[in-house]
């Protein structure tokens, strides 16, 4: 593993969008920030923005899980695969929290050739981030705010002077930077890089409440009454599923066409809809909200895909509490988590 | 995955929350995220703007032009379809003059769609008969609080929800409507706002609510004049404010002397103890804010029982501050907009009044032709004339009324009696397969303009995608149709000349632009010489008529209680899941599953009753309509009652509902009728209102 130290991003920015399609978090003209296409020119290099450390609105998954994708098609004879061939990419600056989402769904759709077609001609450069973000608590849930060993082909990590360190992972990572002159440097920067995201870690805002509800969470001292009430306010909308980083239900149909053609379709669905597990009889195991809303949570936290996956589902990226009209997002819920203790010795939920 | 990203202008409803489209490598549109800084909606959306992609890339869209010959449509140019048109309502206008010619506008289209189709029937058709679905959804509105308060709008603002101690909610279900902004009264009331819901169903916010003012259908002025009793006789209301700012009161207080909360209890259903405690919480409240829907307009009584909202909200000087205010919750993303522009048979842009000579003679200049005096119909009026034979030629975008209008089968035998109907839509909704042309029409990310959300805040519209095969922008189709007709009086090249002469000829738009309306997430009318910056909230200093009117109004009962023959009573609902006739919700294949194509709504024991379990198939029969669809056995509905969303077609409730109208504005009364519900038999399947109808 080599490590590097650059002055200028531009020439690591300018290499990789030569051989690789080049996407990077951008800021819109209303503040926004989204992963965008940066379009290279064949007369002259394309001056590139530097790197952004908030987090996108929508996380990285559509790459690889796209929100809607033509699975098969068939022409009235044959039926044929639709799998995409995507030229090699680059997500320049990933945060950890996508990061380590991505990480998780390269788990779930480990068979899924839809998903890893896209998934092998991605390069990820990791990007560090070193100040909390708005509703992040990514520390908490094991998933930054420095970049995990492993999650990434490149990891990026910024220091002072607007020079970065540049931290080879993969073999992917080094095939990518192996054409430029970089100065190598000394792994003293490690221990640098560990005091910052140390630091960094330590600003994050008390989220006792979160730790907290976890263990709630898989523990049944939580009625189906609280997730009842709670969910009065789940509105269906499926903004927290469809943000969610490592959210991965996906529904499908079949599109026809004329003349006995068709093609099978499969999109992003959400698990908080009633109509998700709804049987064609009518029956549904989950046709109360407070089973669903419950559901969605104990998938990001329960004790049983921790040990499936060998983490939480949940990232600590923020977005559902960010997203969600009804205000059960992910610090809501655990906060409302919280006093269900005080109401369960007799205290008055004032919420209610 | 997305390539490009556009931000524009959710299409769904009033609240006009920030929306970015996300375009793929070969522009397709693949999905939507929010805008996060923008300042009505903060990076949120509800089921139906997140699944916009499915609404406008449906492979129903239409593509090109069609003409009908009986029962089957044929493609046809572009030029066919105009001088198709062109010629036969000349026709009609030589034959039968311009009377019988009209248009119904959209308010799903943008202002300039709507400012261009009221220009075209007062000055090219030479007609008053312009309309649109306004009319069966915030009318009274209109006509209520312009008599009370001298405009008919949102006094306040979405963000004054979180200024506000207490929201009163009535007859309105915003979390399933306007989910946003009823998202917005959760969150303000969690955060120590008292809510209290008025409300014949246990909506979301009943259940979450201080207090549930469960009252009987249509008894909303009984309900409110004994507020008004209680808050005069405890001596709750705001002397100054109303020595200051009103009229009427002392005629007001006779009027509700002797409205006791005790004498209406059996009326309103409600007890004369909540009623007291309701009528001191609002006016004891140092901010109190309502927000109203169709559960007040939509009766025989709508503008009475809107003046009577005014009249709660000025008694106690809950108004012209902020978190105050009486709020109509608009439906149609654009509604404000289309009523803005004129698109009403009685006002021209502005609700500059076409009986006043003056503004006749502003029109008359500024279009350089003499305009129309005669007083135009509404959309039920042209109905009406439609099946006498009086009118004969009807344009009409974006509107089902098919399915979205009282007594469907009249709707359609009216339509069916026209010599030309002309449909521009995206799809061939139930309305369209009745035109003799159809026209296919761009969709909003298709085109540019402005819209204006139900707190009057004119945003702009971004085009994201090229318009789908052949179809255009609804302005630039009545364009190139005046042209074919031989008229320049519509001649713009782009939307942004169409908004700046919108911007010379109405008041209330006179300081905007397009660079002012990007620069600052959109602004606020009235925004003039004196509020260059807009307008949060109206009336904080003086009310455009002056003084704002106290005006006593009586309870009237609704048009057709239930008896013997019709024992249950009937009103009509929103799911959150759903927009309209369904045209574009339907699409996505998570919305579409989420409830079987249409449902019934009805109280357990109501059910038990009647043999009828969850999801079992039922018939329901009004005097007016027979259907079957599905019933759904909730508490939500009190004994008694029952419930019908109208999205679907294969079900719509207005096969039943009942054409009883306010006499001011016309609104029909759907929010009440008598019927019968009656189960099928075990394990059948309901018929679709098409199968019916196909058997009889």
């Amino acid at each position: 593993m080599k490590i590097y130290l650059i002055n200028d991003l531009q020439r690591l920015q300018q290499h990789l969008a030569k051989n690789y399609q080049f996407h990077q978090v951008v800021t819109n003209s209303d503040g926004q920030c989204h992963w965008q296409q940066i379009a290279s020119e064949t007369t002259k290099p394309v001056v590139h923005d530097p790197l952004i450390y908030e987090k996108p609105q929508s996380s990285a998954k559509a790459f690889f899980f796209t929100e809607q994708e033509k699975v098969l098609v068939f022409n009235g004879e044959f039926f044929q695969e639709t799998i995409p061939t995507p030229k090699p990419f680059v997500l320049f600056g990933v945060q950890s929290c996508d990061l380590t989402a991505i990480h998780y769904q390269d788990k779930f759709f480990k068979d899924d050739p839809y998903y890893q077609a896209r998934r092998q001609q991605c390069l990820l450069v990791g990007l560090d981030c070193i100040t909390p973000c708005e509703h992040g608590f990514c520390p908490t849930v094991n998933a930054g705010p420095g970049v995990k060993d492993g999650y990434a082909d490149i990891i990026l990590h910024p220091l002072a002077n607007k020079q970065w360190l540049v931290i080879e992972q993969t073999n992917k990572g080094a095939q990518a930077l192996k054409d430029l002159v970089f100065t190598e440097t000394h792994w003293h920067y490690l221990t640098q890089r560990d005091l910052v995201l140390h630091q960094c870690e330590k600003e994050f805002p008390d989220d006792k409440y979160i730790t907290d509800g976890i263990q709630k969470i898989n523990s049944d001292e939580i009625s189906s009454e609280f997730w009842r009430k709670l969910a009065i306010q789940c509105l269906g909308c499926s903004g927290c599923t469809t943000l969610c980083p490592t959210c991965s239900c996906y529904g499908t149909r079949a599109i026809k066409q004329d003349n006995n053609h068709f093609s099978q379709q499969r999109f992003w669905d959400s698990c908080l809809y009633e109509g998700f597990q709804r049987e064609a009889s009518f029956n549904n195991p989950s046709a109360e909200a407070g089973t669903r809303v419950q559901r969605f949570w104990q998938h990001k936290f329960g004790d049983e895909f921790f040990t499936e996956f060998s983490r939480h589902g949940c990232v600590g990226c923020g977005r559902c509490e960010q997203t969600c009209p009804g205000v059960i997002g992910i610090h809501s819920v655990m906060k409302r988590l919280t006093e269900e203790r005080g109401q369960k010795n007799g205290q008055e939920d004032t919420n209610a | 995955m997305s390539t490009k990203l556009i931000n524009t202008l959710c299409p769904f409803c009033g609240v006009g929350c920030g929306i970015n489209l996300k375009l793929d490598s070969n522009d397709q549109l693949v999905g939507v995220e929010p805008q996060k800084n923008h300042p009505i909606s903060q990076g949120k959306l509800c089921d139906k703007g997140w699944s916009t992609a499915y609404a406008i890339t449906s492979p129903k869209r239409l593509t090109q032009p069609l003409k009908r010959v009986n029962k089957t449509f044929y493609p046809i140019s572009w030029q066919e379809a105009l001088s198709t048109i062109s010629e036969e309502l000349q026709g009609v206008i030589e034959q039968w003059g311009s009377q019988a010619v009209g248009l119904i506008s959209s308010a799903r289209a943008t202002n300039e769609d709507n400012y261009v189709a009221q220009k075209f029937a007062r000055a090219v058709l030479k007609t008053n008969n312009i309309d649109h679905c306004a009319r069966i959804c915030h009318s009274p509105t209109v006509a209520g609080l312009k008599q009370s308060l001298g405009s008919g709008a949102m006094t306040n603002s979405a963000k004054d929800i979180f200024s506000s101690d207490l929201i009163l909610v009535f007859g309105a279900d915003p979390t399933e409507n306007h989910s946003i902004i009823g998202g917005q009264i959760i969150q303000a009331h969690l955060q120590g706002a008292q809510l209290i819901v008025v409300d014949p169903r246990v909506t979301r916010l009943a259940k979450l609510a201080n207090q549930h003012m469960q009252l009987k259908l249509g008894s909303n002025i009984a309900l409110i004049n004994a507020m008004l009793h209680v808050i005069i006789e405890e001596s709750y209301f705001d002397k100054t404010f109303i020595k200051a700012r009103c009229d009427g009161f002392e005629h007001l207080a006779q009027h509700v002397k002797s409205i006791t909360p005790e004498s209406v209890e059996k009326l309103t259903g409600v007890s004369a103890q909540l009623i007291r405690t309701v009528a001191k919480a609002y006016s004891q409240a140092k901010h109190a804010m309502i927000f109203y829907g169709m559960g007040i307009t939509q009766y025989m009584s709508g503008t009475n029982n809107v003046i009577s909202l005014a009249n709660l909200a000025l008694t106690c000087g809950h108004i012209g501050k902020a978190g105050t205010g009486v709020n109509p919750l608009r439906g149609q993303n654009n509604v404000q907009g289309a009523c803005d522009m004129g698109c009403l048979p009685n006002v021209y842009p502005g609700y500059q009044s076409v009986d006043d000579e003056k503004a006749q003679e502003k029109f008359s200049q500024a279009w350089h032709t003499e305009v129309v005096k005669a007083p135009g119909l509404t959309s039920l009026g042209m109905s009406k004339a439609a099946l006498s034979g009086n009118f004969r030629a009807l344009l009409l975008f974006g509107e089902d009324p098919a399915v979205t209008d009282p007594d469907q089968n009249q709707v359609k035998s009216s339509l069916k009696n026209l010599d030309l109907l002309v449909v521009a839509e995206l799809t061939l909704t139930e309305t369209a397969k009745l035109a003799d042309i159809v026209l296919p029409a761009a969709s909003f990310a298709e085109k540019e303009g402005t819209f204006t959300n139900c707190e009057r805040r004119v945003q702009k519209l971004n085009q994201a995608l090229a318009p789908i095969g052949q179809a255009k922008g609804d302005w630039q189709w009545l364009q190139a149709l005046a042209k074919e007709m031989g008229s320049e009086q519509l001649n713009w090249s782009n939307s942004e000349e169409v908004f700046n002469e919108i911007t010379s000829l109405t008041p209330q738009y006179q300081e905007m632009n397009y660079q002012k309306l990007d620069d600052n997430y959109g602004l606020q009318w009235p925004c003039t010489n004196n509020s260059p910056n807009g307008t949060a909230i109206l009336h904080s200093t003086s009310f455009p008529i002056g003084k704002a009117k106290l005006i006593a109004v009586n309870h009237s009962d609704i048009d057709e209680m239930p008896d013997e023959d019709f024992p249950l009573q009937l009103t009509t609902n929103r799911l959150h899941f759903h927009y309209g006739c369904g045209s574009m919700t339907r699409n996505s294949p998570l919305l579409e599953r989420e409830t079987p194509a249409g449902i019934l709504f009805i109280n357990p024991i109501d059910a038990d009753n009647l043999n009828i379990s969850h999801f079992s198939a039922v018939s329901v029969k009004s005097r007016r309509g027979y259907l079957e669809t599905r019933a759904i056995l909730t508490n939500d509905v009190p004994l008694g009652l029952v419930s019908m969303p109208y999205h679907f077609k294969e079900a719509p409730s207005n096969q039943l509902t009942n054409t009883a109208q306010d006499p001011v504005t016309k609104m029909p009364e759907l929010k009440a009728c008598a019927v019968i519900v009656t189960a099928l038999a075990q394990g059948k399947i309901p018929k679709t209102i098409e199968q019916l109808q196909q058997e009889s």
